[in-house]
């Protein structure tokens, strides 16, 4: 039984690390992780003070570099090292698996399964836990931002952790999961 | 496999060095020390009278600058209030030396406790602190106003409490803790109700959060509104707009 769950284990740490270097096999594909990533930070550091953000927009939507300034360093004094490090985390990972999504999901339409289904709701569930904090805030529920423990450090650690078993569980992009559009495009993992 | 499929030296260092790159570039935002001005002291200090030509009441406010400045720049503020920490650390020396010194802009300042439990208290303080020094020795209030704000920087959440307002107004010459302590027991009423004038003037003027700005043309009538940490370019064009009306 442990045998069983240990070979399970470095199953899922080899398709992660696969995973996570799939962006490297291509320069197309390093940009695009590279500009998510870059996205999903402006996203999350501007979701923090969704009020500020609005009021900086709707006055100048070139003040976006000052209002990404501005608040990385609130995050920072207000959350220490850890909370931006989980926001940097966070975007990277979010970059690799909107990448890794993207090549998905044209596999699956060339080989024609209903793959959609499969992947969303992973990249769903992550992003939600990840930016729930600021979705809370913008609607207005500042108290309940305050009631969230760690202030939502635990739900963006959650964001994570749901991430990485997003990339785990879907691998290598260009290999098959069993079951999935027949043998067509089984073994294209480069090893 | 062709270069195009396989992970490569060049694209593994390109990602390498993008993703240091990154955490380097936050790393360096976040600890960027802010280019706060405290050296800045306004030249010119009154206490309002009546109210303004907007109707905003400002007797008994503080105001920073040439009692006949031609634009009023409405300041409220809150102690608790991050934003306006960042506000007086970067922009309000700029606007103070540009336009409040060279006698077209007076900044009167008012309060709007909204971001904590001790932001009212806060802004008893002040207006205690004020009612004490402000006819004598307005430069006390300048430096107590700055000393808050400088605690609020270099401590984390919940630093505002009796405790740490009295030590910060002991350790600001010319202010005396005991006569703002009599002022906190006696006047706070009164001040409370002075405080409500402030908060409904703003909310009359559309500012539901801090720091709240209104900029107005006190001989054309023509104002504008800013809300938020802007960057002194936008309070430079706010006020240069109201002047050429």
């Amino acid at each position: 039984m442990i045998g069983v769950d240990r070979r399970r284990f470095r199953t899922a740490a080899a398709d992660l690390r696969s995973a996570l270097a799939y962006p490297l096999t291509g320069d197309v594909r390093l940009l695009g992780a590279g500009i998510a990533t870059i996205a999903t930070y402006v996203l999350l550091v501007l979701s923090t003070y969704p009020q500020f953000t609005r009021q900086l927009l709707e006055r100048d939507l070139t003040d976006v570099t000052y209002g990404v300034s501005v608040l990385t360093r609130e995050v920072y004094l207000t959350s220490g090292w850890l909370g931006l490090a989980l926001v940097v985390l966070y975007a990277l990972l979010t970059g690799v698996a909107v990448t890794n999504a993207v090549a998905l999901l044209q596999r699956r339409r060339r080989s024609g399964a209903t793959g959609v289904a499969g992947i969303l709701p992973g990249v769903l569930a992550a992003g939600c836990a990840s930016c729930g904090a600021g979705v809370l805030g913008a609607l207005g529920f500042v108290g309940a931002m305050a009631a969230l423990p760690y202030d939502g450090t635990l739900l963006r650690i959650g964001g994570i952790a749901l991430l990485l078993w997003f990339l785990a569980r879907a691998g290598d992009p260009r290999t098959c999961s069993i079951g999935v559009g027949g043998g067509a495009d089984a073994g294209v993992r480069n090893e | 496999m062709d270069e195009e499929d396989t992970i490569t030296n060049r694209r593994a260092i390109l990602a390498g060095g993008a993703t240091l790159g990154f955490g380097a570039g936050v790393a360096y935002l976040a600890t960027r020390s802010p280019s706060s001005d405290s050296s800045y002291e306004p030249a010119a200090f009154h206490e309002g009278t009546g109210a303004s030509g907007l109707g905003i009441e400002l007797s008994g406010r503080p105001i920073v600058g040439d009692p006949d400045a031609p634009v009023d720049l409405y300041y409220w503020t809150d102690y608790l209030c991050p934003f306006c920490a960042r506000f007086e650390a970067n922009t309000l020396a700029t606007i103070g030396r540009n336009y409040v010194d060279a006698g077209t802009v007076r900044i009167p300042f008012l309060l709007y406790p909204n971001i904590g439990d001790y932001s009212t208290s806060a802004a008893v303080w002040d207006r205690c602190v004020w009612e004490q020094v402000g006819e004598d020795d307005p430069a006390a209030y300048w430096n107590w106003h700055g000393s808050v704000f400088d605690a609020q920087r270099s401590s984390g959440e919940n630093w505002a409490d009796d405790e740490r307002f009295g030590a910060i107004t002991e350790g600001v010459e010319g202010v005396s803790r005991s006569a703002v302590q009599s002022c906190r027991a006696s006047r706070r009423d009164a001040i409370r109700d002075r405080l409500d004038a402030d908060v409904a003037a703003a909310q009359s003027a559309g500012i539901r959060g801090t720091p709240g700005f209104v900029v107005y043309n006190r001989e054309t009538d023509q104002a504008g509104r800013l809300v938020g940490a802007h960057p002194y370019e936008n309070f430079e064009t706010a006020i240069d707009r109201v002047l050429a009306t």
